[in-house]
């Protein structure tokens, strides 16, 4: 959970101060290489920690002023409704973030022994 | 194993990071995209917001911008400089996206964009030379002091913002398309002027009447159906206007056709026999037709004297008819300055104010539609085009390398072969382009080409106090040729018919020229003061709706292929009667929708049809169209019926004439047809009407028949008569995205129709309706389809455009300081410079 948060709040100080969205995979990986004791705990730290901050963000943003963005984008994916895209926003950010922790994971794999205890 | 799923689990990663990253065709990178950070989602109305305080490079001293409600700029400095630049960082704020993307396609350079998807159009765009005349162009505003600063200040107010946003603060379009903007130069002001021209001068029949003369000879059948002065049409000057010049001679090439030839004539020196030629266009190679002047496109502009009008004050009316468009064609502005203080509409990649007012006069514009292009076939030595016949000598062409890059491929590089008239434009065996019917082999002399500069015109109108200064403006206006109608607070009213026009014989141009032959050339212009024009007419009104601008006794000759003669007609028509005209009345009519076409020939149709009438649906249509007002509301299915009955009778008409390659020769004009219609009603191109069946003779025959193949179609595409019948349905009126993308764009069902004052046809429009009076204080009213955002996320995008459909214009708000009062401002910037 600690854990979670950190690469959330990680991801976020970053993605606050540059533009880059690779952050969200990024991120997970280096938790996955340096930290995450299983591959499972890889996945689902990178894909809540991503999945959850693109989900508030969005939300955020969608409450605040960027509906009418969100309805015309959903138009331009040819989905009726606009909420999708704040599903959408978040799926991205959580299937890449959970594929990278575990490459990242299965990467340490290669030179060392997982990490016998994790921070929680 | 280990191994196994770390390479594998990598390389997945890595595909997802590739695929989030990058563009697949039109599908963007969703990554980048979806970033709540830095993608689509920064870009909602949070934009709206009016900011206090700005710090902007580049200005020398404070810069006050009031908004109004629409979000409108007033913007007020205290020298040129500081205007421009102003104008350059609101404008860039509003639609750099847009701006940008013009530039683009004007430039050539769409394929750094789209990818390959935009080469042809790309080739097109520099074959033409539309990058070149631009360059010729910034030669001119930098030898002109005033344009010059004018230009260099609105490119720093641009740049100033690009580099204030960032990449998080990117308008949208940039996110999908996945690029970013790069520094503004004068050289993308320039392309706007040329855009303009080409989208105004551009259309040509050229290459199709040459075709046709090929078939039918020249001769009364083109002189019939192509005239140069068409039956019906009320020309822009009233007839027997007395001229206030004495004319120079015209070239004396001679009688009309003279010189012209679908292929190179005998010359003295001709070229030895075996060498190659391009020939006259071949006729498997010709190009789909639909190139015409189209006829729904144009635009009205009157203007009032104060003895019509209650009371006492000139007005002046304009809308401007363009392609819809969103981000809007326009927005508006109200530029103050010492010496200017000007309110109107301008395009977002250039500064000034192109139509508007300012305390003393209003101006508008309708497009010249002259004639300003014209092809001329060249005959080359070789396969090489490096030497070309002319004047009885080969002459060495010039050759231009256009380097075109392409978005993930490799740069092609098109080598243009400029001959003395001009480029190349498309070669034998070359695929045709689909946005003009260029005839193979030949070369292009285009009036956009020469060096001008536009926005000496509009700086002086601007700062104009009268009808001289207005005269003095009107002088350095090149290209695209333009109805100016004027009005002014000492009760002037006025239209020149203004641009730079080639002298020369009547009909010339009209076809294919023979480029050997210099006596073909343009070799001389009509003297400013000689373009047709006319001050405070008897009548009491000006007007115009891109008709043809003379009748046949002008000393001069300027194009043919006009404007239809139905707006036109009908705008004179109303002000012929009115009195006591109000602003309100003008507002009315600008949306009028009375179809003076159908009212013309309808009761001599139904008069035909009317017991021919045999199925249910043939009697509900004659019935419908009985009881019509001759209004193209859109909830109406008369119109919608006219339409198809007047296809019909085109097709049926014209569809002999035109068999085998002939079938993708353009319509003659609708008032050629009305002509017809109601005067020659036996005569010769309604006889054998239908190529399939035996002939038939008449028009009393062809009408039934247009009928009932016209209520056939509409069942067949509409189901059986009913709602979806409606005129607005079927019109199916479109504000498309800039860059088409999908849902950004806008439907609407809307009254009007291409050939009535309110000229909402399915993508073309009023661009800008304006009405201003000529009081003791300057008042004027406007709308536009779109709003003054360019941002899609934004409450101002698109805010207008029900308004707009409905013919609601807004009272604009005319400030004649920064800090007046007025309870339509809602908010103001002070705007300071800085690092």
């Amino acid at each position: 959970m600690i854990a979670m948060l950190v690469c959330l709040l990680v991801m976020l100080g970053l993605q606050i101060v540059t533009p880059y969205w690779w952050w969200v995979m990024i991120v997970p990986f280096a938790f996955g290489a340096a930290v995450a004791t299983g591959g499972w705990r890889a996945i689902r730290t990178g894909l809540l920690s991503a999945g959850l901050l693109w989900l508030g963000a969005g939300t955020y943003f969608y409450l605040t002023g960027s509906h009418l963005i969100a309805t015309r984008m959903a138009r331009m994916f040819g989905l009726g409704k606009s909420w999708p895209m704040i599903a959408a926003t978040a799926a991205v950010a959580a299937l890449a973030a959970g594929l990278s922790g575990y490459a990242g994971y299965a990467v340490r794999g290669l030179f060392k022994k997982p990490a016998t205890k994790e921070p929680s | 194993m280990k191994r196994a799923r770390a390479i594998i689990s990598l390389v997945l990663a890595a595909a997802a990071f590739w695929a989030l990253d990058n563009r697949h065709g039109s599908f963007p990178a969703l990554g980048k995209l979806l970033n709540p950070f830095a993608g689509f989602w920064q870009n909602g109305d949070r934009g709206d917001a009016i900011p206090k305080t700005l710090t902007v490079p580049g200005l020398r001293e404070e810069v006050r911008v009031a908004w109004d409600e629409h979000r409108v700029p007033h913007i007020f400095a205290r020298n040129d400089h500081d205007l421009f630049l102003a104008q350059g960082y609101v404008a860039a704020t509003l639609r750099l996206w847009q701006m940008d993307f013009q530039s683009s396609y004007t430039a050539g350079r769409i394929s750094e964009v789209v990818g390959a998807a935009g080469l042809r159009q790309d080739i097109f765009t520099r074959r033409f030379g539309l990058p070149w005349a631009a360059e010729n162009t910034i030669r001119a505003f930098r030898d002109d002091p005033e344009t010059r600063e004018a230009i260099e200040a609105f490119t720093a107010g641009v740049n100033a913002r690009i580099r204030a946003i960032g990449r998080k603060g990117l308008p949208v379009e940039y996110k999908i398309l996945d690029y970013r903007p790069e520094p503004w130069t004068d050289l993308k002001c320039a392309l706007l002027l040329k855009a303009m021209a080409f989208s105004l001068t551009s259309y040509n029949q050229d290459a199709a009447m040459t075709r046709m003369k090929g078939w039918v000879g020249r001769g009364s059948v083109i002189d019939t159906l192509f005239p140069l002065f068409s039956p019906l049409v009320d020309p822009v000057i009233p007839p027997g206007t007395p001229l206030d010049f004495v004319p120079v001679p015209v070239p004396s090439s001679g009688e009309e056709g003279a010189g012209e030839g679908a292929g190179p004539r005998a010359v003295a020196a001709g070229p030895p026999a075996g060498e190659s030629s391009s020939g006259a266009p071949g006729q498997r190679e010709f190009a789909s037709p639909g190139y015409r002047t189209g006829p729904d496109l144009g635009s009205n502009n009157w203007a009032v004297g104060g003895k019509l009008t209650r009371d006492g004050f000139p007005i002046l009316c304009n809308d401007m008819h363009l392609e819809l468009s969103l981000p809007a064609v326009w927005y508006e502005v109200q530029l103050s300055a010492p010496g200017i203080n000007v309110r109107g509409v301008a395009f977002p990649p250039a500064p000034l104010v192109v139509a508007g007012y300012n305390e003393h006069i209003a101006w508008g514009f309708t497009n010249g539609t002259d004639d300003v292009l014209d092809w001329y076939d060249i005959r080359f030595k070789d396969d090489t085009h490096s030497e070309y016949l002319y004047g009885g000598e080969w002459r060495r062409s010039e050759f231009r390398e256009e380097a075109i890059k392409v978005r993930g491929g490799a740069t092609v590089v098109d080598r243009v072969v400029t001959t003395v008239h001009g480029p190349i434009v498309r070669w034998k065996g070359e695929p045709a382009f689909t946005n003009m019917d260029v005839p193979a082999g030949a070369a292009l002399r285009w009036l956009g080409h020469d060096a001008s500069n536009e926005f000496a015109t509009l700086n002086a109108l601007g700062r104009a106090a009268g009808y001289e200064d207005y005269l003095k403006a009107l002088e350095s206006w090149v290209c695209p040729g333009q109805n100016f109608a004027y009005a002014d607070r000492d009760g002037t009213i006025a239209i020149w018919h203004n641009g730079k026009y080639p002298l020369r014989w009547k009909g010339q141009g009209r076809f294919v020229l023979d480029g050997s032959d210099p006596a073909n050339d343009w070799t001389g212009w009509i003297p400013h003061a000689h373009v047709p024009h006319v001050k405070d007419p008897d009548r009491g009104f000006v007007s115009s709706a891109n008709q043809a601008p003379t009748d046949a006794a002008y000393p001069y000759y300027f194009g043919w292929d006009y404007a239809p003669y139905e707006r036109g007609a009908r705008i004179n028509e109303i002000l012929r009667s009115a009195r006591d005209v109000t602003p309100a009345d003008m507002v009315r009519m600008q949306a009028d929708v009375l179809d003076i076409r159908a009212r013309a020939v309808l009761p001599r149709l139904l008069e035909l049809v009317r017991s021919e009438a045999a199925t249910e649906g043939e009697k509900k249509c004659v019935e419908e169209l009985a009881g019509w007002n001759f209004e193209a509301r859109a909830a109406f299915i008369a119109p919608t019926v006219f339409r198809e009955f007047w296809n019909e009778l085109n097709r049926l008409t014209w569809g002999d004439e035109t068999t085998g390659e002939m079938g993708r020769m353009p319509w003659p004009s609708s008032q050629v047809m009305v002509d017809q219609i109601l005067n020659h009603p036996r005569g010769e191109f309604f006889a054998a009407a239908d190529q399939n069946g035996p002939p038939f003779g008449t028009f009393t025959e062809v009408a039934p028949k247009a009928l009932h193949a016209a209520v056939e179609k509409m069942e067949r595409r509409l189901g059986p008569f009913g709602d979806a019948w409606r005129w607005g349905k079927v019109k199916g009126t479109e504000i498309r995205h800039l860059a088409r993308i999908p849902g950004f764009g806008r439907k609407i069902e809307a009254d009007g129709a291409g050939q009535v004052i309110d000229a909402i046809s399915s993508v073309w429009a009023p661009s800008w309706r304006m009405v201003v009076e000529l009081g003791h204080e300057v008042k004027a009213w406007g709308n536009y389809p779109g709003g003054q955002s360019g941002n899609p996320g934004s409450k101002f995008y698109e805010d207008r455009v029900e308004d707009w459909a409905a013919g609601k214009p807004y009272e604009l708000v005319f400030l004649k300081s920064a800090d007046e009062p007025d309870p339509r401002i809602v908010g103001r910037t002070v705007m300071r410079g800085g690092r």
